[in-house]
């Protein structure tokens, strides 16, 4: 196997049972298999897991920028609490993806702000296109979208990332927040499409569960941070719509935030493999000695000790009843595996 | 598309788009407008009075010119001349000669041509005391990196007929005689020339807005193969947007006081629109959530392109909702931030943008006029969201209108005399 390409551990090859199987259409079709009848309203097992293969990783402004492919994929966007399957068009060619992490770091950057434009010799192929923000269970948090190329040849791919929306602490506060640009050389042919790996799941396959991320030694792969690793008080993690939300207490604000007292954070987090969870609307309640001592809206941040989670100064104390609502569902574009889970979300309750 | 299939309107805006002779001469076998000449009398004050020489439809609201041709110069002495002036002027009156405002057509009205001059900063620069608060185009946005436009003078030029604009232009750069058979007794390329522009900016900037223009269209890189753009469709993204309750009026939009008192300011952008997921990805409800307003998707109170709205898009009602439809819709409406600009309830700038097939890229020329550069730039922050965008789901542009869809690539500014001073003005 070619080095750069990434393989998920644990699975059955099947590459083989492709021999032969040239055509786009059947290609397509071969690789995009059924989707699993009667899947769980939570993380499954998906059909299948494959390769992708490395452009290459570049440095702009205050990331680090990796820009990679694999053939098109089905995938969800999110609107509200629905989701709307995008299908694969008879002219995509691939699907590209950008993973962003901060450069001094490592830590994935949450960005739903990063655009493509493809050129070749000179021309637009594919002109300033939004690469959604997605969430699949071998990449974690990345930038994609399928796109149409005009056959094999060599490609000029530009990045545009924007600033950052959420709030940014510590030494983030003054990151994030430049409009820098990531050039890369694609050297594109059909053919190494067709040589990526490609594994069908049957035996797991719709089980509760997911495949483990890439092992990946050119990129970072997004991660909450260990519960144990947060810096404050852990206060629990109870889970919700599938989702972790782990809850912690820290004396003081992290550096930026104005306002006197303890700080609430909340990380929502996948199961298995601990991926963040953007893009949601999440609020709180503390009631202390049976009155309401806060209730608002937790403001997403991204912070180098917490990571990208949701917080408020609302001045936690030990022995209040905490009630955490998910108002809206992370607004990431899911991957097969990911599309039935993080929709719908009770309240829970636990105790500071 | 193989060339007998090419339909009328489409060979317009083709021949529009490339120019010259041959494409006048083509574009005029089958547009064939027989119009009257204009006349040498008197015209409105203010160059943009253009609102009564337009149709209305039957919701009252200004049908706009369906072809626009915008050239950019620069001047070529250092300081204006009486004789430069008299040049500008006389360019400009052959062609008040030649074409009417308007005319009544077997269809009803009709756009003969309308025009007006502006000048930008690079203009003024050159006196010693410019005495004019015009601004330098600069991003309005944290996520936007536009080559700011540096020419001398701007020139639109607007017309129900393609060959109109391109008869026009060919006399203004000196290439014809006469036009519509009246003589062409100056031409502006003896004191102007094509602007040099940073970035290889284009100096010629086409386009069209109306039902059927965009469809005709859509062959172009930002529009899936599958065109989706739907023949009543008066822009690409599919929608109305020229609602008489969205637009200033002429009159909010004119200078009130100083030297240039009843002239206007204009800024331009040159926008790339990338409609792919707008069309193959997003629902049909998305669209309509995130060009008006959630609760306009929600009351599903859109048919087709919206012209049922009337005169009026119905955001008003909407427009204080931004910050509760970012946490619990996810997203917002570009109408609906764009209305949080209003004063008093009235928008601050009167749009006369159109679309683009410039550079084979599917591109908004979006000119608007207003009473100052500030009007414009505060409309734009109301359509950044940036209080949207605090919340978690609504990004600095996905989620957040339709910013997700468009790139700024090119701004400037202008400042737009009154007739009067129309031709290469002193400073005051």
């Amino acid at each position: 196997m070619d080095r750069r390409q990434f393989l998920a551990v644990g699975a059955t090859t099947v590459a083989g049972g492709l021999a032969g199987c040239r055509s786009m259409f059947e290609t397509r079709s071969a690789r995009s298999p059924p989707l699993v009848e009667d899947r769980p309203d939570a993380v499954y097992v998906p059909t299948h897991v494959e390769g992708m293969e490395m452009v290459g990783t570049t440095e702009a402004g205050d990331y680090g920028v990796a820009l990679t492919y694999s053939f098109p994929h089905r995938f969800w966007l999110l609107d509200a609490d629905e989701t709307n399957r995008v299908e694969i068009r008879g002219e995509d060619s691939a699907h590209l993806m950008s993973v962003v992490w901060d450069s001094e770091t490592g830590t994935v950057v949450p960005n739903s702000s990063v655009r493509a434009t493809v050129e070749r010799d000179g021309e637009t192929v594919v002109g300033d296109k939004s690469l959604w923000s997605m969430l699949s269970q071998n990449m974690g948090v990345h930038a994609g979208d399928n796109v149409s190329l005009d056959g094999d040849g060599t490609y000029d791919v530009t990045l545009e990332i924007g600033p950052v929306s959420a709030r940014r602490t510590g030494t983030f506060a003054d990151r994030f927040d430049q409009l820098v640009e990531a050039s890369f050389t694609v050297e594109f042919q059909q053919s190494t499409l067709e040589d990526l790996s490609f594994e069908l799941l049957p035996d797991r396959q719709g089980e509760r569960g997911a495949v483990e991320s890439m092992d990946m030694e050119m990129l970072p792969v997004a991660r909450a941070p260990d519960p144990e690793a947060i810096p404050g008080d852990a206060i629990g993690a109870p889970s919700t719509g599938d989702a972790t939300l782990a809850v912690t207490r820290l004396s003081t604000p992290p550096e930026g935030i104005d306002g006197e007292g303890a700080y609430l954070a909340v990380s929502p987090r996948t199961p298995y493999n601990s991926y963040p969870l953007p893009f949601m609307s999440l609020s709180a309640t503390l009631t202390r000695d049976g009155s309401e001592a806060f209730a608002g809206a937790l403001e997403p941040t991204f912070d180098p000790d917490l990571g990208y989670h949701y917080g408020a100064v609302a001045d936690p104390q030990a022995g209040d009843e905490l009630t955490l609502s998910v108002d809206l569902p992370p607004q990431i574009a899911r991957h097969e595996g990911y599309e039935t889970a993080f929709l719908s979300f009770e309240d829970v309750s636990l105790t500071v | 598309m193989p060339p007998s299939r090419i339909s009328r309107r489409d060979f317009v805006k083709t021949a529009v788009a490339i120019g010259g002779a041959s494409a006048l001469s083509a574009c005029l076998g089958r547009e064939d407008p027989d119009l009257p000449t204009g006349s040498a009398g008197a015209r409105p004050a203010r160059q943009h009075a253009w609102n009564d020489a337009l149709a209305t439809d039957d919701a009252g609201n200004d049908i706009p010119p369906r072809h626009h041709l915008v050239r950019l110069f620069d001047y070529r002495g250092d300081r204006p001349t009486d004789a430069d002036r008299e040049t500008v002027e006389t360019a400009l009156r052959s062609l008040e000669r030649a074409y009417p405002r308007s005319h009544e057509t077997d269809d009803g009205h009709g756009v003969g041509l309308l025009s007006t001059v502006g000048y930008g900063p690079s203009y003024f620069e050159r006196f010693d005391d410019p005495g004019v608060a015009l601004p330098e185009p600069e991003p309005l946005a944290p996520f936007e990196n536009p080559t700011p436009d540096d020419a001398d003078v701007i020139v639109h030029l607007a017309s129900d007929y393609g060959s109109v604009l391109l008869a026009t232009e060919q006399a203004l750069d000196g290439e014809r005689d006469t036009v519509n058979g009246v003589e062409v007794a100056a031409t502006l390329s003896d004191v102007l020339v094509d602007a040099d522009l940073a970035d290889e900016g284009r100096t010629r900037r086409t386009g069209f807005i109306g039902a059927g223009l965009p469809a005709d269209n859509q062959g172009v890189t930002g529009i899936p193969d599958s065109e989706p753009v739907s023949e009543d469709a008066p822009l690409y993204m599919g929608f109305e947007s020229g609602f008489k309750g969205s637009q200033a009026s002429e009159d909010r939009v004119t200078i009130e006081g100083g030297p240039f008192a009843g002239g206007t300011t204009q800024h331009l952008s040159q926008i790339h629109l990338n409609l792919q997921q707008w069309y193959e990805q997003d629902s049909r409800e998305h669209r309509e959530s995130t060009m008006f307003c959630p609760a306009h998707a929600d009351g599903d109170r859109i048919e087709g392109t919206g012209e049922n709205l009337g005169a009026d898009n119905q955001v008003a009602g909407c427009a204080d909702d931004v910050t509760t439809d970012a946490t619990e819709s996810g997203k917002v409406g570009h109408a609906q931030k764009t209305a949080r600009a209003r004063v008093d309830g009235q928008p601050r700038i009167l749009r006369r943008d159109f679309d683009s097939t410039d550079d084979e890229r599917a591109t908004v020329h979006f000119l608007s006029l207003q009473s100052a550069i500030a009007e414009f730039v505060a409309t734009r922050q109301a359509m950044n969201g940036t209080t949207a965008a605090d919340s978690a789901a609504v990004g600095q542009r996905s989620n957040n209108g339709i910013l997700q869809y468009i790139t700024v690539e090119r701004r400037g500014n202008y400042l737009v005399p009154p007739r009067n001073k129309r031709a290469l003005p002193a400073a005051p």
